[in-house]
């Protein structure tokens, strides 16, 4: 966001205008841009105007052909440059029109007069957005040569003396005149602008949400993360009341402001200066947010205005709870086999066990300790895609291999029929082995342990463009929010029973990375007692990535603009 | 070699004036929910110049000009190309892929930069002996040079892309390759026109005039957008769908 010189783009706080991420203009840099535009168009017209006579003298061909093979190229170069006016555009694109004046002064002297009152128009531009010492030059080289052009034409051609000292000292005025007042004008504007640019580019990019509001509590203005926050947008948060805006509750009560920020009063749990912790209803669950608040008082001493930090800590607290809790499964998931193995061992060690009994005690240990290096590879792999340290290496893979090998594998060892329905045509992917077959034994493993019942868990491959892999079971299934939270890590689905289930939580966490990694997508259908499905969406080898996603907004088709869009290069933006 | 010329520039003619209605299908279809595109207004701006003038340099030659073998040869590589990108675009109007995807970089693809290697080595040294020729320069040129160089500036920015997109796709588009060979082998024809306008073969006429001076601002314009677009500072259709739910999650 190009936002410090620029009072355009500073949004106020509050109000429902969002900061986008395409850089507003400042005015001096519009005015660029519509000179720029102008001068192509002055440009192109010109070198057209010299295709309509049939017999053009020599040098006016020269002038014509001058103005279109120079003259214009620059302008259209000036007008690329002017999408971000450097120092360059600024004194070069009025040193280019001084130069083409001079070619016309020298070319067609006849004109003069009109070249003279060009001059000055290109030199009160250049003092209005280059400056002084640009503008300065510009009319010390526009009296040069228009001198030197008066002393090259002949005679009749000259300019009257009198019409050049006129130039010479409305030159030198309009310099004076347009660099005073842009300077006042500059000076009085530029500390505002900073102040509020900066102000302003603070409150829009920091990750606490601003609420301001008045000493009776009714919201005054907002930033976008506040919006974020509260879930709502800025026009319907300005000038509702505190208590309907921000609902802060502590502990069970509902915090009453209505004759007065109460948190200005309230003492902290904590540290003060850490704010207090605080939540609001947001729809069926709490949302805890750390809240400080900072009165602005006015020259009387009285409170004017009350700033409300907030910041979301929602995750902050799942995290700490799915920390707990996967130090509990974790360790239990850990013990157990552990548990199994050391019974087992001792009595090997203790009891002298017949042939018979020795085979199962070592095959017992044997499958824990299987179990064990499973979970603990699922850990580290969890860590190492979070340090960013998994590479996959991406070929063309047989999908339906893989699949029929781990379901093979897995119903095998689960005891549990699963069955595999594979479309004709599915067949390669882009995609990591190694991976893909990591991520369809977690989804049949998970498909399985939730199915306690021992209901049907099925598979289907399906081709086209995009290779779908749907893993469907009949098994518990999860509600609305368990779906939003499935993929996270160390979450799982009856969390509050984890050992009706066991695992670690960082199965899924651990399919969605790879599927993405893959540039491939996972999504999630589920209903709480009817089961869940997960889809895998695999590149299949052979078709472009985007054939098939390539819609034009609001109509679900490929079309000529935003295909071309595509093939031209244009990058894809985030709306504002 | 009239006819051949003539009938050439007719079918680019049509097929270039075709992208512009085919364009402005889709800008009815989407400016109710995503506005008004500058992006297509100047692609339409430049359909309806470029196409015109393909037409009307055929409708003349089989009048009353000369169908000169180097217009023949200039045209040979533009019109299969935007042929293709035409039938890709249609097939897309349908409700079609749009686009067929080359894996790799199979020899043909190869061949490309060698062929166009030889295609301007042939292009340039018939050109050097027609302008030995050349009698006449005038401003009524300039604006086919305006738009050779227009034309490849557009040609460059394709041509990066399809680079830029071999690596992470693992191949070519066939849309994007077409495409590309479109705009530098339209700028090889305007100059081309030059040429033989210099040397007197062609008699630059008023229609031929207007629409190449107005195809001057149209392809400026086009490339502004563009350029825009690209550095940021301004949007078009290459925003984000609204409402999108980006997270992998599909809410039963």
């Amino acid at each position: 966001m190009e936002c410090s010189p620029n009072p355009v783009c500073t949004a106020q706080v509050g109000s429902s205008h969002r900061l986008g991420k395409v850089a507003v203009r400042a005015p001096d840099e519009l005015t660029i841009a519509a000179v720029a535009w102008l001068r192509v168009g002055i440009a192109v017209g010109a070198a057209a105007a010299g295709s309509i006579p049939a017999d053009l003298s020599g040098r006016h061909t020269l002038l014509f052909v001058l103005i279109g093979l120079v003259w214009v190229p620059w302008s259209v170069l000036v007008l690329f440059a002017s999408e971000r006016p450097g120092t360059w555009v600024r004194w070069g694109a009025p040193t280019g029109d001084l130069a083409v004046l001079f070619a016309v002064q020298a070319l067609a002297p006849g004109g003069s007069e009109a070249v003279l009152a060009g001059y000055v128009v290109v030199i009160a531009f250049a003092a209005a957005t280059a400056g002084r010492a640009v503008a300065g030059a510009l009319a010390g080289a526009a009296i040069a040569l228009s001198i030197l052009a008066h002393s090259l034409a002949d005679q009749p051609d000259r300019l009257n003396p009198a019409v050049l000292v006129l130039f010479v000292v409305a030159t030198a005025a309009i310099v004076l005149l347009i660099d005073r007042t842009s300077s006042l004008h500059a000076r009085a504007t530029a500390r505002a602008a900073h102040l509020q640019s900066t102000a302003d580019a603070v409150l829009a990019h920091i990750a606490d949400g601003v609420v301001v509001t008045d000493p009776a509590g009714a919201v005054l203005a907002c930033n976008p993360a506040s919006e974020r926050i509260l879930g709502l947008p800025a026009a319907a948060l300005v000038g509702q009341s505190c208590a309907a805006a921000l609902d802060l509750h502590i502990e069970q009560r509902a915090l009453d402001c209505s004759d007065g920020c109460r948190l200005l009063t309230e003492p902290s749990a904590t540290d003060a200066s850490l704010g207090h912790e605080v939540w609001r209803a947001a729809g069926s669950r709490r949302q805890p947010l750390l809240a400080n608040v900072t009165p602005i008082r006015g020259d009387d001493g009285a409170v004017v205005e009350v700033v409300h930090s907030l910041r979301d800590i929602t995750r902050l607290k799942q995290s700490e709870e799915a920390k707990t809790l996967f130090l509990a499964t974790a360790s239990h998931e850990l013990k157990t086999p552990l548990t199994v193995i050391r019974g087992f061992v001792e009595t090997l060690l203790k009891e002298p066990l017949d042939e018979g009994g020795r085979q199962l005690a070592l095959d017992a240990v044997h499958r824990r300790a299987i179990e064990l290096s499973s979970i603990v590879d699922r850990l580290l792999l969890s860590s190492r895609i979070e340090a960013g340290r998994v590479e996959l290496t991406l070929t063309v893979v047989d999908v339906v291999e893989i699949l029929e090998e781990r379901v093979l594998a897995l119903a095998a060892a689960r005891e549990r029929v699963v069955d595999l329905h594979v479309e004709p045509g599915v067949g390669l992917v882009h995609g990591d082995a190694a991976a893909l077959a990591t991520v369809f034994e977690h989804l049949i493993d998970n498909a399985i342990k939730y199915s306690p019942e021992g209901g049907p868990i099925t598979v289907d491959a399906r081709g086209g463009e995009r290779t779908r892999v749907v893993v469907s079971d009949r098994g518990i299934g999860m509600d609305a929010e368990e779906l939003a939270l499935c993929f996270d890590k160390f979450w799982q689905a009856e969390s509050t029973d984890v050992r009706r289930f066991g695992g670690t939580g960082i199965g899924l966490y651990i399919v969605r990375s790879l599927v993405e990694a893959m540039n491939g997508r996972l999504t999630a259908r589920s209903s709480p007692g009817a089961g869940s499905s997960f889809t895998v969406e695999l590149l299949s080898a052979g078709t472009t990535p985007d054939a098939g996603d390539e819609r034009a907004p609001g109509t679900g088709e490929s079309t000529m603009i935003r295909e071309f869009m595509r093939q031209i290069g244009v990058p894809e933006r985030e709306a504002p | 070699m009239r006819a051949l010329v003539a009938s050439t520039n007719v079918l680019l003619g049509l097929v270039y004036t075709s992208y512009g209605v085919m364009t402005i299908v889709d800008l009815k279809r989407g400016w109710r929910s995503s506005g008004i595109s500058h992006f297509g207004l100047a692609w339409i701006a430049m359909a309806f110049t470029c196409g015109p003038h393909h037409l009307e340099h055929g409708v003349h030659v089989a009048m009353h000009r000369d169908g000169a073998p180097l217009d023949l040869f200039a045209v040979a590589v533009g019109l299969p190309a935007g042929i293709v990108w035409f039938f890709l675009r249609v097939e897309a109007l349908a409700g079609g892929r749009g686009d067929r995807f080359v894996a790799g970089t199979p020899r043909w693809v190869s061949a490309l930069p060698v062929a166009a290697g030889v295609y301007l080595v042939v292009l340039l040294s018939a050109a050097g002996r027609v302008v030995a020729d050349s009698s006449e320069f005038g401003p009524r040129l300039v604006p086919n040079l305006l738009l050779l160089g227009l034309y490849m500036q557009i040609g460059y920015y394709l041509l990066r892309t399809q680079l830029q997109n071999r690596g992470p796709l693992g191949g070519w588009s066939v849309s994007g390759l077409s495409l590309t060979l479109v705009f530098p082998t339209c700028g090889l024809m305007h100059s081309v026109y030059v040429l033989y306008a210099s040397t007197l073969r062609y008699s630059v006429e008023w229609h031929g005039l207007v629409i190449d001076w107005l195809a001057v601002p149209a392809a400026v314009y086009f490339v502004w957008v563009v350029r825009g677009l690209c550095l940021g500072t301004r949007t078009d259709w290459n925003l984000g769908a609204q409402g999108v739910q980006t997270a992998n999650l599909a809410v039963a």
